[in-house]
């Protein structure tokens, strides 16, 4: 170790060299011990190297200005110095600098010592989630987080960034939520994890085992997880706009029944329809008349006042109420106010609502008829994938806000069926973006992460740009994990405490390095991890080739196959012909529901008869038309 | 504060500024071109020492030095300098004539080596500490010549390069392979037109080899090598004088030995002021021994 005036030591930083053969780099632990009882643990956070050249003039002298000349005969000493980051001081007072001892390569239990892991590791029981693996000079040691301080009450939250691909992100977050589900404590309670499938077919195999190398399985032995993977999924997407073929990746015939749809009708959306509104909406009192049709019209019997009678329970049964509404205030000489809401606003509530039935058709049902996340039922250690990466950027607000609003509800009340729920959201920027306005979706997020830790819910969230990230989401994250950077980014100002020598690490990191942030640990430590043991969406298409979409009349059939291997297409072709499609998505979704015993006579006793109303192009009337003769003032 | 080393000072006289050569090669002295720089044998040996001494502190009128010599030979193996033998003594330089029992008793209690320097009939303050500064480099020539010795016995077929004079290495086993590289010019052994030869050497260029007369000792020969252009500078810019010890292969290598000296004069010595005369890794030696000098600095 060196200190001199220019390069003194501190209780923070020291200075020392080393050989310059030395198997040391950049993010190695290193230990000194003044034999006197001091011993500091710390990490290299820099390294320079330098000879004795006082300026590179002389080297072309003694070249005689040939760039070409034979190298000299003796090389130039060489110094190569090294500055390490203090992580831990024991005795922790009084504060001191660090004394000036020998340097030593950390061991594995100098590793658990200086990230403070000690207090957890040995806990009983212990919080210990392994994150990754920490090697220098030979030597590795498993890392490990504490879950009092990545799942709640202490503190929560993570956030992982880093360029695409290179990264490694998804993987890191697949890898650490099988170590959270064969490590979290039992006397913790019971936790699960929902993931929202954004990016084409990421998330969409995570039952089925992926290829590893040996040095993954050595990896997941060193760590004590199992190379598995996960044991129990549940893959839920939304419909295709044809209401019967489900809207995901996940369509290979092998894996047949394995994805439950999701679908809500008019009382799921419009619980959650300020999602739909923004800023100006709310100013403009559209919340008031949401509230007003939530209390009073859906599903109630609501006269109005021109003799009508209606009773709300679908989103066409709304759009009669409205077209009731608007011909009433036509026949009444064209008044602008109903019931103390503006026209303006019904209106626009009107086209906000039927535009996410629309846009979101397989999502969104025109009847009743629901099928949902099993709240109050969900299964400890248990993987929820919600793939919505081929719904609109509308619907996957609706659904990312309607599904962590109702986790959030469950939790509060303890009735969830678990006691913690890791909300894993890639593209976080998307959803809670650094600037843009206020957004539903966003101020849901903040909540989260200021909130969710006292109630079990915990963010996980992946971007490629943490500056692009509200700053009170990635700040309020307690971990923080970066993969191989873009050097555009690391300049940004919220990435000054790093070193530059860290910052280009950062930047050439190669895939399965990560460098990771936690409270325990004074300064950032790089580590590494296994690939997933989860399938990734890439090679899982491979293997699973999606299936193309069949006729309604087959893919009614393929659903209710699910429920009885017996059912023929045939059969189920003579039942739905002369039905309306909007009915027999109805008895589809109720008899997925129910599960009865004999699911054929369940359907056909649920496809009520129906005079068929077919146009001559074959659209379905009873669709939503759109309104044409008044203009939306609100329209963007 | 009285301290440091007894070499020269700018303005101050020279002690022998003059002394006799004999040609020994040709007659008159002839510049020879060598033909550029040749890699030096491989397990070269290089050889320097180091000398610091302070006045501690005074017994009446007599001073008490105290002294640090160190010697050390490195070799090079792939471009890098290893420590081959290493010398040091540390000791206490007095005038002892002028001590009582009891402060020479006082000093033997320090439990460093004690030396005793020449003493005047008259007192000088000056004079005493040149004395003393005489002994400390008898010393540190002790100690190189011992690591020297060490070096050579222990490595029978290796060269060695020492910083200096050949002195008193002309004679005895491995002698044969000691080159003393000397770039101090206080002493001129050659006059004449001899003397302009060799001091308007162009770079690249040696002298013939001549005699030197040495005091006492076995004779040594000695010539002049250029390692960089002079021209525009000091005159004695990059001009060396090279020794080994008197025999005929000396004169059949003396241009195979300055080729060898032109093949170090990359990297070069800098910050050193006398890096136009200092190869490498003989500045290296110093840097070395300095850094282990450890409170001597
Ligand atoms: N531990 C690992 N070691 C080596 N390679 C890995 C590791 N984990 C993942 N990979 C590989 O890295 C690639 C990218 O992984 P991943 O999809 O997780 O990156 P990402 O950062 O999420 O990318 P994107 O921003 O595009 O979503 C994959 O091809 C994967 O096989
Ligand atoms: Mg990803």
């Amino acid at each position: 170790m060196v200190a001199t005036e220019l390069l003194p030591s501190s209780p923070y930083q020291f200075h020392f060299w080393t050989a310059t053969d030395a198997t040391i780099g950049i993010g190695a632990i290193v230990r000194v011990d003044d034999g006197a009882g001091r011993i500091v643990h710390a990490v290299i956070v820099d390294g320079r190297a330098y000879s004795d050249l006082p300026t590179p003039l002389h080297e072309v002298v003694a070249a005689e200005g040939n760039p070409a000349a034979q190298p000299p005969p003796t090389r130039r000493v060489e110094i190569r110095l090294w500055t390490a980051a203090v992580l831990r001081q024991e005795p922790p007072e009084p504060v001191q600098p660090v004394p000036l001892a020998t340097v030593h390569l950390a061991t594995e239990s100098d590793v658990e010592i200086a990230l403070r892991m000690d207090a957890y590791v040995r806990a009983e029981p212990s919080t210990a989630i392994p994150i990754g693996i920490y090697s220098a000079g030979g030597m590795r040691a498993p890392v490990y987080l504490d879950a009092d301080f990545l799942l709640g009450p202490e503190s929560a939250h993570l956030n992982i960034n880093g360029v695409s691909g290179l990264a490694t992100k998804t993987s890191a977050v697949l890898f650490l939520l099988s170590s959270i589900f064969a490590h979290f404590p039992r006397s913790k309670g019971q936790i699960a994890a929902v993931c929202f499938n954004v990016k084409g077919p990421d998330l969409t195999f995570l039952d089925q085992p992926a290829a590893l190398t040996a040095a993954d399985r050595e990896m997941y032995a060193a760590l004590g997880i199992p190379a598995e993977p996960f044991k129990a999924v549940r893959f839920y997407a939304p419909f295709k706009a044809d209401g019967v073929n489900l809207n995901t990746l996940r369509s290979h015939p092998d894996l047949a029944g394995s994805v439950e749809p999701l679908v809500w009708g008019l009382r799921e959306v419009l619980d959650f329809a300020e999602v739909l509104l923004n800023r100006d909406d709310i100013d403009a009192k559209a919340d008031a008349f949401l509230d007003f049709l939530g209390d009073r019209v859906v599903g109630k019997t609501f006269r109005d006042e021109w003799g009508g009678q209606h009773r709300v329970e679908s989103f066409a049964g709304l759009e009669r109420l409205f077209r009731a509404i608007f011909d009433g205030l036509e026949s009444a000489g064209g008044r602008d106010m109903w019931r103390t809401h503006h026209v303006a606003t019904i209106r626009k509530v009107r086209n906000r609502l039927l535009n996410i039935s629309t846009r979101c058709k397989g999502l969104v049902t025109d009847d009743d008829t629901a099928h949902d996340l099993p709240f109050g039922a969900f299964d400890d250690r248990a993987l929820y994938v919600i793939d919505v990466a081929g719904v609109d950027q509308l619907g996957q607000d609706l659904v990312f806000t309607r599904v962590v609003s109702k986790l959030r509800e469950h939790l509060e009340r303890r009735d969830l069926g678990v006691d913690h729920v890791v909300v894993f959201v890639d593209e976080l920027n998307k959803y809670a973006p650094a600037d843009g306005p206020e957004t539903y979706v966003r101020r849901m997020l903040l909540d989260i992460s200021e909130r969710g830790r006292y109630l079990g819910l915990v963010l996980f969230g992946a971007q490629q740009f943490r500056s692009q990230v509200h700053r009170r989401v990635v700040g309020n994250a307690s971990t923080t994990i970066y993969g191989r950077m873009d050097s555009d980014e690391l300049a940004m100002p919220g990435y000054q405490t790093i070193s530059a020598a860290t910052k280009s690490k950062l930047a050439t990191l190669p895939k399965g390095e990560l460098m990771v942030r936690h409270p325990h640990f004074a300064h950032p430590i790089f580590l590494k991890f296994p690939r997933p043991a989860a399938l990734a969406g890439r090679q899982g298409i491979e293997r699973f080739p999606p299936a193309p979409d069949v006729p309604f009349g087959e893919a009614v059939a393929r659903q209710l196959r699910v429920l009885d291997r017996r059912i023929a297409a045939s059969g189920v072709q003579d039942l739905i012909d002369g039905h309306r499609e909007v009915d027999v998505r109805s008895a589809l979704l109720a008899t997925r529901r129910a599960r009865p015993r004999d699911p054929l006579a369940f359907f056909a006793a649920r496809l009520r008869p129906s005079i068929p109303r077919r146009t001559a192009d074959g659209g379905d009337q009873s669709a939503v038309q759109p309104l044409k003769p008044v203009e939306d003032p609100y329209a963007p | 504060m009285a301290a440091g080393s007894p070499h020269r000072r700018a303005g101050q006289p020279i002690t022998d500024p003059f002394a006799t050569a004999w040609l020994v090669e040709d007659d008159p002295l002839r510049a020879i071109q060598v033909g550029g720089p040749l890699r030096s044998p491989p397990g070269t040996g290089f050889a320097d020492g180091i000398q610091r001494w302070m006045v501690e502190g005074h017994f009446g009128l007599a001073p008490v030095v105290r002294a640090y010599v160190a010697a050390a030979v490195l070799t090079r193996r792939d471009g890098s300098l290893a420590m081959a033998a290493e010398e040091h003594e540390e000791f206490i330089v007095v005038p002892g004539e002028r001590l009582t029992t009891e402060q020479r008793d006082a000093l033997d209690r320090v439990g460093l080596p004690v030396y005793e320097s020449d003493t005047s009939a008259r007192v000088h303050p000056l004079v005493d500490q040149y004395a003393a500064a005489r002994i400390v480099e008898t010393r540190r020539e002790t100690a190189e010549r011992k690591a020297v010795r060490r070096f050579v016995d222990a490595e029978p077929t290796s060269w060695l390069v020492m910083d200096g004079s050949v002195g008193h290495l002309t004679g005895g086993p491995g002698a044969e392979r000691v080159i003393g590289l000397v770039k101090s010019h206080e002493t001129q052994y050659l006059e004449g037109a001899d003397l302009l030869t060799a001091l308007t050497l162009r770079e690249g260029c040696r002298s013939s080899v001549f005699e030197r007369s040495r005091a006492g000792g076995t004779p040594v020969y000695s010539w002049y090598l250029r390692l960089w252009p002079w021209t525009e500078r000091d005159l004695l810019h990059g001009l060396t004088r090279l020794e080994r010890w008197a025999d005929r292969t000396t004169l059949e290598e003396a241009t195979l030995v300055s080729r060898w000296m032109l093949g170090e004069r990359a990297p070069i010595s800098t910050p050193d002021a006398s890096w136009d005369r200092l190869i490498y890794p003989i500045h290296h030696i110093e840097t070395y021994l300095r850094a282990r000098m450890g409170g001597w600095n």
